[in-house]
């Protein structure tokens, strides 16, 4: 059973009495331990894509399977209850909390799911060790770099221990060499730790690096392909061929 | 307490000294002290000003030999029957005119408007009275005669002359023998000395009780006042405070919190507002109740209770939460990717 499934994924916005069809029929499925890039021009359905397969908007039409479960049919109590579970969630723009330390912050999605705080703690710690940040647990946002920032938002995703990682442009705001070292950690947790990793990026040198990678155009599904040897040539050669 | 009955002659309300020795005799009176009492400030009646408007009347000894409300001195020392052209103070008329024991003051004072025949004396202070926080603070006392010089300058032109303002006064104070029932005192007075108009004790309650509604009123409607302002500036802030955290509900929600997690996290966050502007409301109320408590001989004209400590705070609490209560929902309803791609 894969992890996600997306069925015929439709999303239709109404701005000023104008349809925009941003996603239009998508359908591919996530196996579980799988990373998985999605790349695509501005406004070819990325961010709709992801926050329709995150829970956090219904499609129009077609349906999300979260391992195996049709997720349109869940009220807003189950489905905040799924993110929270089995989803985390990584921003282009970070989204810490600044009055929160790096730990606290860590810890956030525990507030919401109930899970044992002593446990969680624990947990958090052994993530932000990971991350590299073993000596910055109490700091504030604002005293980290963008990269530090970003890591401590990977810890936050994974606290919860989701099957499934969303990150909407997670390198979008930081340099090549931070990205670079992004993608390798989230790569090393993914190899690890058997998580799905599902990144959006306009970056073909990073989505290169991913198992698969899944173009978008205009809201529709352009390519799905799988990188054969994932950070080499080839992989770049084999886009390219697609693209 | 007798005053001259109106329809006595002048129109203004005189007795003649000898109308003394006649409540004197009714049964029950213990003693019966003459009453002058003038305005201090003529003309200003019109002006409207709180509380009770400066006067000057007779410094009468029996007051602090027979009434329980005793006056007392912060430095100087009364006026005698003999006094002449010496005054006492009350203490917010002393502070109006910036005076201190040793100065003078020209009694009354004259009015910017003042009639050609206006006349006026200098006294000297001989005594500043402790503060009471109610009546005698506005008032100048002068012994009798001294009283009834100024009640006779007063009088209208005409009849100066005409009558020995020394004969005259405006009132009488009647002290009572002890367990006599005042209200059938009064009545007894009345029926006793046809020509004054003894006032009874329950009227002066009531009236004074209708003061104290007053006060009541007033300061009711402050704290509602307070009430409103404080309640208003929680909604103020919440609401603001929602629309800059409109991206922090937006993460929340991503990561799993519920409507009713925002909603409990606005609430307490309103609600701890609430505790802090009541703890600090509180401690400026007990410093100004301190400071008030200690500027009255008689002590504790405020008292805070521990009960109306809790009620104050638990107040305060309970009202910052309820003013959190609609920017809470507002957050607590707002759609997650909307929030998240806020600027
Ligand atoms: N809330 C919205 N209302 C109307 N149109 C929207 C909204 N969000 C996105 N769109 C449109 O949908 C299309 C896809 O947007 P998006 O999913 O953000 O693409 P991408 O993330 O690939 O840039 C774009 O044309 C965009 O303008
Ligand atoms: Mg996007």
């Amino acid at each position: 059973m894969p992890t996600l499934r997306l069925e015929g994924l439709t999303k239709h916005y109404v701005r000023a009495s104008q349809v925009v069809r941003a996603l239009d029929a998508v359908t591919l499925e996530i196996e579980q331990g799988e990373f998985a890039a999605v790349v695509g021009r501005s406004g070819s359905g990325k961010t709709t894509m992801l926050d329709c397969a995150g829970l956090l908007m219904r499609p129009t039409a077609g349906r999300v399977l979260l391992d195996g479960v049709d997720t349109g049919r869940l009220g807003e109590r189950e489905r905040a209850e799924l993110r929270s579970r089995r989803i985390g969630f990584i921003f282009q723009e970070f989204n810490l909390l600044p009055t929160l330390s790096a730990m606290e912050n860590v810890l956030l999605p525990l507030r919401y799911s109930g899970a044992d705080h002593r446990a969680g703690r624990r947990r958090a710690e052994v993530l932000l060790e990971e991350m590299g940040l073993a000596e910055r647990m109490g700091h504030r946002p604002a005293e980290l770099s963008g990269g530090q920032q970003q890591r401590v938002a990977i810890a936050r995703s994974l606290i919860g221990e989701p099957t499934l990682v969303l990150g909407d442009e997670p390198m979008g705001e930081v340099d090549t060499e931070t990205a670079e070292m992004l993608l390798s950690l989230m790569r090393r947790i993914n190899r690890e730790s058997r998580v799905t990793f599902l990144i959006v990026t306009h970056d073909l040198d990073l989505a290169a690096r991913a198992d698969r990678i899944i173009h978008l155009r205009d809201g529709r599904l352009d390519a799905d392909q799988r990188v054969e040897r994932p950070g080499t040539r080839a992989g770049v050669a084999a886009l390219a061929a697609v693209g | 307490m007798a005053d001259a009955n109106s329809s006595s002659g002048f129109g203004g309300g005189y007795m003649d000294l000898s109308t003394l020795d006649r409540i004197q005799r009714v049964q029950g009176v213990l003693a019966v002290s003459p009453g002058v009492y003038d305005t201090a400030k003529p003309g200003s009646a019109s002006v409207v000003s709180m509380g009770v408007p400066d006067f000057i009347a007779n410094f009468d000894p029996n007051w602090n030999r027979y009434s329980p409300l005793k006056l007392s001195l912060a430095g100087g020392r009364w006026v005698g029957d003999a006094s002449r052209l010496e005054v006492d103070l009350g203490s917010s008329i002393a502070a109006e005119f910036h005076v201190r024991v040793g100065d003078t003051i020209a009694l009354p004072v004259r009015p910017s408007d003042a009639q050609p025949g206006f006349v006026n004396h200098r006294f000297t202070v001989v005594g500043i009275l402790k503060p009471t926080l109610t009546a005698p603070d506005s008032g100048a006392y002068v012994s009798l005669h001294d009283a009834q010089m100024i009640e006779g300058d007063s009088l209208p032109t005409a009849l100066r002359g005409q009558v020995d303002p020394y004969q005259l006064i405006t009132g009488a104070v009647v002290y009572a023998q002890p367990g006599v029932n005042l209200d059938s005192l009064a009545t007894r007075i009345n029926s006793a000395v046809p020509t004054v108009e003894a006032t009874k004790p329950s009227t002066l309650v009531n009236a004074f009780k209708s003061g104290g509604a007053v006060f009541t009123v007033m300061t009711t409607a402050a704290a509602l006042l307070a009430l409103v302002i404080g309640g208003l500036s929680v909604v103020n802030t919440m609401l603001m405070s929602v629309s800059e955290r409109v991206r922090e509900i937006g993460l929340k929600k991503a990561i799993g919190a519920r409507t009713h997690h925002i909603l409990r996290e606005f609430l307490a966050e309103a609600a701890l507002i609430g505790l802090i502007g009541g703890v600090a409301g509180y401690l400026l109320g007990l410093v100004l109740t301190t400071l008030l408590n200690g500027s009255n001989p008689s002590g504790g004209l405020f008292l805070v209770t521990p009960g109306l400590t809790a009620l104050a705070i638990g107040f305060a609490v309970a009202l910052g939460a309820v003013a959190g209560l609609l920017p809470a929902i507002r957050a607590a309803r707002m759609d997650p990717v909307r929030a998240l791609r806020a600027q």
